[in-house]
């Protein structure tokens, strides 16, 4: 125990040191329109997370660096935030807050309730609900229609149906041959995600689509016991995806611009060429934290956070950041294959998929290596739906991560 | 059954995260390949706004030539400021252009962090700006003369091609023109209509335009016939030679009769010349155009296109032939030729060609100036004589006689050099006064038809003695 403790620390406090001297260098960059609650915020937030780590090492015995390393990239982000913007930077503060509250909730919850995996149609039905609200409800932003507002609140419901929708994959193939005995049962999964899909399609948002596909298509190879099914799966995107190429435009407009954003740089291009042009000004050491333009970038708190990075950090905090998160992937697929119960096991590697899913479209998007589709980064964007969803899912990751003892029923 | 099967999920499993690992790490290959391949062209894209970011707070510097006068400013126009071209097309091709839309040319592009009084480091810029904030640029004063530089920009007009005049011994520029040009300062409004121009009015023909040089590149042929000590024999010119099946002529076909290395320069004897580059031989050949620079980059304060020297290993005689009397695949540009023209003229020295030949800051310091520097040792002093003299001669009672001067010795060697227009590009390179050399020239008249003798050597002539009267 003591000498897990050791471990843990150094890291621990590193960490710290690197939110206190980034944080001192932004309130220089600042100081004229730094005010106390700026101060005070931060201060909380460094010691919010500190004592987070702190207190996780005493009350998990699961993976300890999951955590670690997520309070690394939120760091990150939220000083990149703070500098391209100081409002948003002040309110990402405190979402990131409360993202660790519900961290530690989920922990609790998920850990003390039981039977998640007997839910299934819960989770169908709460996702279709959750989608036809959307599309009643949503308002578009950047050409999505994937946001409602709620009592002032602008959240994304696709965030909560990710959740959802890994939830009810894991327990269709834990209850797998109850569903195979019903008549169709095979295709019940199939034609739920296809439906899911389909509705995101109609919002625009073709970054959910990507991540939705590939989070079931994985997770149908790996428990699927009728290989069949998987091909003809793999051959229906692989149709559809042609097809959808020949018949949307919007679509269409995606791989033109991948191909040759210079030919569109002053019209669906623009976005894409600023981008590069901030990560080619970075250079490998960056220019330095507040001496770049990042802010030439539009959305560039949200989907373009990463050339920002990459351009005031350098590529090589960009990579670090794609390390951290691949180190991320891998403890979460350490995590379901040291998990022995079935549902937690996919629950694990459906979460650990979607982080890294979701991270690769983005950095491969704003990079122009893969068609860009507009979507957050978990943790490291600006935004309150999908900070707090992650750290929903982390949280879960959290409790499968430890040796659980109840009977599967 | 129930253990195979569980191993069976965790292989499936690693598939994925492979997959997934794959995934990463290829974003980290192309990202670091991104940064070293294609960084730093995307970043000169004119739509890059960090382009413009500190030029829009700051007094670019102005571009003064030699004697002070200015060519070039900018002045406040409202919140931005404007920039002024004092000679509209005279120096299109020198200073360039500076616009947003267009982005920049010239020396408006290569001198630009120094217009601009900027380093080249964001976090040194900066520290500047808290100390001391920047708003003024430097100013550039050239080597170029005024004067010179419009009087033969005159003697060019309504032509295609291009002048060089430069001091033999320090390298600076005196006049340097490339026809046609434009006016930088109607850029926005004549844009479309210059980017179309057949006649390419952006190419800065005096350094990126290749030409085969003709027969002024003989003298570099004379100089490796010297080297080498072939230069005893007489020969019997009949007006043409057949080298391995092809047949080579003289310009108009005259037979020179009985002549010498010096009677074959002067009277530019093309089958004398192709049958002793043969005899000299493609090594050699080949050593002496390097050392002229010829297949090598050019440092200049301007971006300049590589002269090319044939240097296949299976050269054939009528190839090396051809090469001899600057025909085939040999290509100069006019700039060049003005140097290798210097180098004889500066007892084989060649020197780098200088155009800015100070920075100086906003308050009158001088904080950069262009040194002589030697390039490279074309020939030696001895065989740099030999062919000044018979360039003289040239000019005295030969092909060269339209640039003869009286009370200066002017040194010179025509060219008229065929190329796939049938209209033939005139050639001139030279440099007076022969034994103190203060100017060397290169003059080329694209597609002119006419003769480097009766076309180019005029104006040459025209040049030098402007150059000889005004510039001290």
């Amino acid at each position: 125990m003591l000498g897990n403790n050791v471990n843990y620390r150094i890291p621990r406090n590193l960490l710290f040191i690197f939110e206190l001297m980034t944080l001192a260098l932004m309130f220089l960059y600042y100081k004229d329109t730094l005010n106390r609650i700026t101060v005070i915020y931060s201060l909380t937030l460094i010691l919010l997370v500190y004592i987070s780590n702190f207190l996780l090492l005493r009350i998990t015995s699961g993976d300890n660096y999951i955590f670690l390393i997520v309070t690394m990239l939120v760091s990150i982000g939220v000083i990149m935030i703070y500098r391209i913007n100081p409002e948003l930077g002040m309110k990402q503060i405190l979402w990131i807050g409360f993202g660790i509250i519900l961290f530690f909730v989920t922990y609790i919850l998920f850990k003390r309730i039981r039977g998640w995996e007997n839910w299934f149609l819960v989770y169908a039905i709460g996702s279709v609900i959750l989608f036809i609200l959307t599309l009643l409800l949503g308002r578009s932003i950047k050409g999505a229609v994937n946001w409602i507002n709620i009592g002032g609140f602008s959240i994304q419901p696709s965030e909560i149906i990710k959740i959802l929708s890994v939830f009810l994959i894991a327990s269709y193939y834990t209850n797998y041959d109850k569903f195979n005995k019903m008549k169709f049962g095979n295709y019940y999964l199939m034609g739920i995600m296809y439906i899911f899909v389909m509705f995101l399609f109609l919002q625009k948002d073709l970054g959910s689509v990507l991540i939705f596909l590939s989070v079931f298509i994985a997770l149908q190879y790996v428990y699927e016991e009728d290989r069949k099914l998987v091909l003809i799966n793999l051959s229906i995107l692989m149709v559809s995806a042609i097809a959808g190429y020949f018949i949307f435009s919007h679509v269409q407009s995606r791989v033109h611009t991948w191909l040759n954003p210079w030919k569109y740089i002053d019209s669906k291009g623009y976005q894409i060429t600023q981008s590069l042009f901030a990560i080619a000004e970075g250079g490998f050491f960056g220019t330095g934290l507040g001496l770049g333009y990042p802010e030439f970038i539009p959305e560039v708190h949200t989907d373009f956070i990463f050339s920002a990075i990459c351009e005031e950090m350098g590529i090589f905090t960009g990579i670090g950041i794609i390390m951290l998160f691949l180190i991320l992937v891998y403890r979460g697929f350490k995590i379901a294959i040291n998990q022995k119960y079935r549902f937690y096991k996919i629950v694990a590697l459906g979460i650990s998929i979607l982080f890294g899913i979701q991270s690769f479209i983005i950095f491969g998007g704003v990079l122009n290596m893969i068609p860009l589709t507009g979507i957050t980064i978990p943790f490291v964007s600006y935004g309150g739906s999908s900070m707090l969803t992650s750290f929903i899912a982390l949280g879960i990751l959290q409790v499968v991560s430890e040796e659980l003892d109840f009977d599967e029923e | 059954m129930k253990s195979n099967n569980i191993n069976k999920e965790v292989r499936r499993i690693i598939v994925v995260l492979v997959l997934v690992c794959v995934l990463f790490v290829s974003l980290v290959v192309y990202l670091t390949y991104f940064q070293i391949f294609k960084a730093e062209t995307v970043k000169m894209n004119s739509y890059n706004k960090r382009l413009w970011i500190n030029e829009e707070k700051i007094l670019r510097g102005s571009i003064i030539d030699r004697n002070g006068k200015i060519l070039a400013y900018s002045e406040k126009d409202g919140e931005t400021y404007r920039r002024i071209y004092n000679y509209g097309n005279l120096y299109s091709h020198i200073i360039g252009y500076s616009y947003r839309e267009y982005g920049k040319s010239g020396l408006e592009l290569k001198y630009n962090n120094e217009l601009l009084n900027i380093s080249k480091s964001a976090a040194l810029n900066e520290l500047r700006n808290i100390v001391a904030p920047n708003t003024e640029g430097n100013t550039l004063k050239l080597t170029i003369d005024h004067h010179l530089q419009e009087y033969s920009r005159n003697l060019l007009k309504g032509k295609k091609g291009s002048i060089v005049a430069m001091n033999p011994i320090t390298g600076e520029i005196y006049a340097m023109v490339s026809m046609p040009d434009f006016n930088p300062s109607t850029l926005r409004e004549n844009w479309s209509n210059i980017v179309e121009d057949e006649n390419s009015p952006l190419l800065n023909r005096a350094t990126s335009g290749l030409y085969q040089p003709g027969s002024t590149f003989k003298v570099i042929t004379a100089i490796a016939a010297i080297e080498a000590g072939k230069v005893g024999e007489k020969y019997n010119c009949t007006g043409s030679t057949t080298i391995d099946g092809y047949v080579l002529s003289d310009y108009n076909k005259t037979p020179h009769g009985n002549i010498d290395l010096t009677g074959a320069l002067v009277y530019s004897c093309n089958p004398y010349f192709a049958e002793k580059g043969v005899e000299i031989g493609k090594d050699k050949l080949e050593d002496v155009a390097e050392r002229f620079y010829l297949n090598k980059a050019i440092p200049f304060d301007l971006t300049v296109t590589k002269s090319s020297f044939p240097n296949k290993s299976n050269m054939g005689k009528t190839d090396i032939a051809a090469a001899s009397i600057g025909q085939g695949e040999v290509l100069v540009t006019p700039l060049h030729m003005a140097m290798i023209a210097s180098g004889i003229a500066n007892k084989g020295q060649i020197v780098k060609p200088i155009l800015v030949k100070e920075i100086i800051s906003p308050e009158g310091r001088i904080v950069g100036f262009s040194e002589i520097e030697i390039l490279s040792e074309g020939t030696d002093a001895f065989t740099a004589n030999e062919v000044k003299n018979m360039m003289v001669e040239v000019v005295q009672r030969g092909t060269g006689k339209n640039a003869r001067i009286n009370g200066v010795k002017v040194a010179g060697k025509t060219g008229t050099a065929q190329n796939p227009s049938n209209k033939d590009h005139a050639w001139f390179i030279g440099f007076a006064p022969a034994d103190d050399p203060k100017i060397a020239i290169a003059v080329i008249l694209e597609e002119e038809g006419a003769s480097g003798g009766t076309a180019a050597a005029p104006i040459a002539r025209k040049i030098i003695l402007e150059a000889l009267n005004t510039i001290n």
